[in-house]
């Protein structure tokens, strides 16, 4: 919504109030500004009357004028063909510096001489309308010959910009912001003059016209008929119309488009020429189409949809023809309720106007055009309106001083509650000591009850005068599991980062196709996203994965040779349950270059990402790999288990999709966050006796995992054998299809030193499982 | 006895342990010069006795002196030398290792959601894919209002949406339990927006305090954030400007003094001086409404985290953010 300050001090007395007190004013009240600009209008730019105009001898396009401007006649040469027209216009005399850089200086055009310039409004920093030079009218002030055009505060005026939230439709209006500036700075709103001339003979309406409605509709329309003479817009208008960056398609059109800006209440013009007559009488049909729109009708065609649009075919031409005037309200509530916009119904500047609430005073509306149209033209407006009215109710709000002092969290008075009320257009009776009966303005459907009331206060009174307060809260118990788990997290964030991942965000989306191509789920068709953004985030993921692979490509264009990431967040399945993942990656080389590789470090290989990966997420198992999708190496993969259950996979990126993103070896894994967040732990006894470390050499088929001879050894469950693991592996042609297994044992007792039988006892146990179990035998 | 004296000089000639240890037996052996003096003593009688005694005993202290130094001066020398023989400059190591760097926003949350714990506020998680009724109706968005333009959303064949605030925690967590109340919700939320200054997802931290009537007011809910902010953004200027949300009222939008300009204007706060960081109000009476509390009040806060962290870490790209730049990344570090 575009104000200025000279069109808001037609309603609010703003004297002496700066244009800087005015826009923390607003700001302080909720009204965003959002710019003011300031317009400067040169100095040297003066009022200046033509005194004569004539065809330049020697140039059919340039007209040489006399022109008064007050202390001396000039000869001026122009070129603006609507000279011939004006009278008053705005002058630069020699000297005057224009906002273009250009300086007036004496000239001579094709051999005449001319001192000054007349000026067009961008010429002097306004903005541009209409063709050709401004042409000045008394609805600027009084027109003063000689007298600066800075002077004039309508058009040296500042134009305000502000940012209205969705539920103040009623500061829509340059009215609407006056009132709410005269209840923050508490000065008076000025009276309107809506008193229009008195005419000898006036002819009433009803006898040219008549309203029939279907039914009484929850609308308000009022309609005056007037017939133009000649529609000369008043310079004002013109100039304010352009301030606020409207666009003037016809005269008529920017008389109802000023008074709708003016004031709120929407106002259009019909040509009465449109509508059928009966014995002379026009007839306007109000009735709801099969949309549950309600229209105005001329005859069968429609004028326009009450408070969504109007149509071109009844748009007046005025030509000494009559033309009908309406006021409309429909309430936003009432609007919305219609569902306009799913309808694909079109709709005209208004509606966002009517959408948030316009201004219900109709009868106010009408007379405020009509005065406006008195003032313009030489116009016989008929007496009387036709009239469709709905009994509205407004709002009352019964509440208390403290009750609003309570919300607020400061003490309130009584008098400046009610002033600020009052000034806002709310009626407040006070039925008791403390209570208040307020009546809401129609204006006001925003508000419903004691909050917004409270709300009005606050704003009024400025939040930054309210005394900030601790709040003293008394504790419930509350669970800690959303935090542990938050802590749990940030656990493995900070170990990831400090194993060389970074930690990145990408969006939740992805693209069905990718997914697809890649072998991994997607939502079904029936709970697709309707309305994505773009085809490359046209689903939402089911991997983790395929983001980081993205972005491995893009960091791979920026030559980066270590690509270490890893992510955590939601994915969907094909039902579209969430789930949380972390997914890591690791791209190019293992380590960075340096000294002791050289400048040439290996690519990531297995054992380097797992032990990576080890810092990252602490302790797990690997299992022969169970998942299935094209970015899993299929011989160097492995399932991700902890504490028993296969929670994701680790693998070397496929060769075919290490090629598609254009990466060197990269690593990837990816797995539940949930089997990461540790229980509580339980500590057990420490044994003081000393243990023994002891290898074993076996000799068995290539074929066997190692992971199926752990969980072999696991089942034996040995009391003494406190770890094991694998320590080398060694194959040769003799080995044929074997090869050699080497695992260093730790065996410990809790009660004793143990003897070479016991130690036996272990290393038999073991030995027979193995051979019992792969054959192998002690090498 | 010449021997004797002459001995010292042995001693002082050696240049390796190794000498010194010939040395040693030669003067302190139990064949050595000392101890043939003292067995000489034998010999001696009375005062002679008396007096060769104690010259023995005074040049077997000399002695061991001089011994002990010498120790130490070869010992010495050889550590010397087995340092040099160690010596590396460990100043070529300096980019031998790899770490990272959390993500900034994410590392911004992380501030945020400990600032809110350490006052005892619980956390809470929603769903990402929510439904109409906990992200809009129980707001106090009816369909059709004019505050869901505010809101572009991302629907779903089912029609359910992408949550576009994490507000719906707030019901859910009014709906689960019993007031009073005082949690935040961080979290991923989804606009249906895509330009320079607007990403289709990114982060809030919602907070929501409720208490018996008129318990919680305006004034509680400036203190809190105010000292957040100051918390946040160390010694700024902060301003509540009035505004709208359709589940507060009043409501409020919060400003702080531009860090970058000291308030004076410049290009990141359009030269207002003051940057927009927050939202917040007094919760609707609609609200409690819609999840059954009553004689209740309480205050709600929204936070956008890529906001603060993209002011407090002056990152000069929203977009950049979600590309898993390393460049960007790892200047975190």
């Amino acid at each position: 919504m575009i104000v200025t300050r000279n069109w808001l001090s037609e309603f609010v007395d703003l004297e002496g109030i700066s244009d800087e007190l005015i826009c923390d004013t607003l700001n302080s009240i909720g009204l965003e500004v959002a710019s003011l600009q300031k317009i400067e209008i040169p100095e040297g730019v003066v009022i200046g009357k033509i005194i004569s105009c004539q065809k330049h001898p020697d140039a059919d396009k340039l007209n040489v004028c006399e022109v008064d401007t007050g202390y001396s006649i000039r000869q001026i040469v122009c070129g603006a063909a609507n000279v011939v027209d004006a009278e008053y216009v705005a002058v630069a005399t020699i000297g005057t510096q224009l906002p273009s850089g250009l300086e007036i200086k004496h000239a001579n055009l094709r051999g005449v001489d001319s001192d000054g310039m007349i000026c067009s409004a961008s010429e002097i920093g306004l903005p541009s309308f209409g063709e050709g030079i401004m042409i000045l009218d008394a609805s600027i002030g009084e027109l003063i010959v000689g007298e600066a055009l800075s002077n004039y505060e309508s058009v040296a005026d500042s134009i305000i910009e502000v940012e209205l939230t969705p539920n103040r439709g009623d500061c829509l209006s340059v009215l609407g912001v006056a009132r709410d500036l005269s209840a923050a700075l508490s000065r008076d709103m000025r009276e309107i003059d809506l008193k229009l001339n008195e005419h000898t003979s006036r002819a009433g309406i009803s006898r040219h016209a008549s309203l029939e409605s279907e039914k009484k509709f929850d609308i308000d329309l009022i309609f005056a008929l007037v017939n133009i003479d000649v529609l000369s817009l008043p310079f004002i208008i013109k100039l304010r119309l352009a301030f606020i960056e409207e666009e003037v398609k016809d005269r008529i059109s920017a008389i109802t488009l000023y008074a709708t800006n003016s004031i709120g209440v929407i106002i259009r013009a019909y040509n009465e020429g449109c509508f059928s007559k009966d014995d002379g009488v026009a007839k306007i049909k109000i009735s709801q189409n099969e949309k549950g729109l309600i229209e105005v009708l001329a005859s069968e065609n429609i004028c326009s949809t009450v408070g969504v649009n109007q149509y071109a075919g009844c748009t007046p031409i005025i030509n000494g023809e009559k033309v009908f005037i309406e006021a409309s309200y429909i309430s936003a509530e009432n609007l919305s309720s219609m569902d306009v916009t799913k309808k694909d119904i079109q709709t005209d500047n208004f509606y966002y106007n009517t959408s948030r609430g316009s201004n219900p005073d109709v009868d106010f509306g009408i007379k405020y055009t009509l005065k406006l149209l008195e003032k313009s033209s030489n116009t016989e407006i008929y007496d009387g309106f036709l009239i469709h009215e709905y009994k509205k109710e407004n709002t009352i709000i019964k509440v208390s001083i403290s009750q609003l002092s309570k919300i607020i969290g400061a003490e309130l008075d009584k008098s400046s509650v009610v002033s600020i009320l009052k000034r806002l257009g709310f009626e407040v009776s006070i039925s008791s000591e403390d209570l208040l009966a307020i009546t809401v303005p129609l204006f006001r459907a925003d508000i419903l009850n004691a909050q917004d009331i409270a709300e009005e206060i606050l704003r009024m009174t400025g939040i930054d005068n309210i005394k900030s307060q601790a709040l003293s809260f008394v504790e419930n118990y509350h669970t800690r599991a959303v935090y542990d788990e938050y802590l749990a997290k940030k656990s493995i964030r900070c170990k990831s980062v400090g194993a060389g991942f970074y930690e990145t965000v990408s969006y939740i989306f992805s693209e069905r196709k990718l997914l697809e191509k890649y072998g991994f789920e997607v939502i079904d068709k029936n709970l697709e996203l309707l309305n994505p953004i773009v085809e490359e985030l046209n689903t939402l993921r089911s991997t983790l994965l395929v983001n980081l692979l993205l972005a491995a490509k893009r960091n791979a264009s920026y030559s980066k040779r270590t690509i270490p990431l890893f992510e955590i967040g939601a994915v969907f399945d094909k039902n579209r349950e969430q789930k949380e993942k972390i997914a890591f990656l690791f791209s190019g080389s293992s380590d960075s270059e340096n000294i002791t590789n050289s400048g040439k470090p290996k690519m990531i290989y297995a054992d380097a990402f797992i032990q990576k990966l080890g810092s990252s997420i602490g302790l797990f198992d690997l299992a022969p790999c169970t998942f299935q999708n094209s970015l899993i190496h299929p011989y160097q993969s492995a399932d991700i288990v902890i504490e028993g259950k296969v929670c994701g996979y680790i693998s070397k990126l496929h060769p075919i999709a290490q090629e598609d993103f254009g990466i060197k070896d990269t690593f990837i894994a990816e797995l539940d966050v949930h089997p990461l967040i540790k229980t509580k732990k339980v500590a057990s006894a420490i044994s003081n006796f000393q243990g023994v470390y002891k290898d074993i050499s076996v000799v068995l088929s290539k074929d066997i995992v190692y992971s199926e001879i752990k969980s072999t050894i696991d089942t034996l469950d040995l009391d003494y054998l406190k770890a094991f693991y694998p320590i080398d592996i060694y194959s040769d042609k003799a080995l044929k299809k074997d090869r050699s297994l080497t695992l260093r044992m730790y065996i410990q007792s809790h009660e004793k030193t143990l003897e070479d039988t016991d130690i036996e006892s272990v290393v038999g146990a073991i030995l027979s499982k193995l051979e019992d179990n792969f054959g192998a035998k002690l090498r | 006895m010449k021997d004797l004296e002459n001995i010292s000089q042995l001693i002082d000639q050696s240049v390796s342990l190794d000498d010194l240890e010939k040395v040693r037996v030669e003067i302190f052996g139990k064949k050595g010069v000392l101890s043939k003096g003292f067995v000489k003593l034998k010999e001696l009688q009375g005062e002679e006795k008396k007096e060769e005694a104690q010259r023995l005993n005074e040049l077997k202290e000399s002695l061991l002196g001089l011994f002990d130094a010498k120790y130490s001066e070869i010992k010495n020398k050889e550590v010397e030398a087995k340092l040099k023989e160690d010596a590396l400059d460990l100043t070529l190591y300096q980019n031998s290792y790899q770490t990272a760097a959390l993500h900034p926003v994410m590392e911004t949350m992380d501030r945020i959601i400990e600032y809110f714990v350490s006052l005892n506020f619980s956390i809470e998680n929603g769903p990402l894919v929510e439904d109409d009724f906990h992200n809009f109706e129980a707001l106090n968005l009816p369909k059709n209002h004019p505050a869901r333009d505010m809101q572009d959303t991302f629907y779903f064949a089912d029609n359910s949406l992408l949550r576009t605030h994490t507000s719906p925690v707030q019901i859910r967590k009014m709906m689960d339990t019993k007031p009073p109340i005082r949690m935040i919700a961080p979290g991923v939320v989804f606009r249906r927006d895509y330009d320079l200054t607007h990403t289709p997802m990114f982060h809030q931290v919602e907070g929501l305090v409720i208490d018996a009537k008129d318990k919680v007011n305006f004034a509680h809910l400036k203190s809190i954030l105010t000292e957040f902010l100051l918390e946040m953004f160390g010694d700024v200027k902060v301003r509540f400007r009035p505004s709208f949300f359709p589940f507060t009222e009043p409501s409020s939008e919060v400003d702080i003094s531009c860090i970058f300009c000291k308030g004076e204007g410049c290009r990141v706060c359009s030269h207002t001086g003051w940057i927009e960081v927050l939202g917040c109000g007094i919760v609707d009476p609609n609200v409690f409404k819609a999840v059954g509390y009553e004689d209740v009040s309480g205050y709600a806060f929204g936070i956008g985290i890529e906001r603060l962290a993209m002011l407090i870490h002056e990152i000069p790209d929203l977009r950049s953010l979600f590309e898993g730049d390393i460049r960007l990344l790892e200047q975190f570090r």
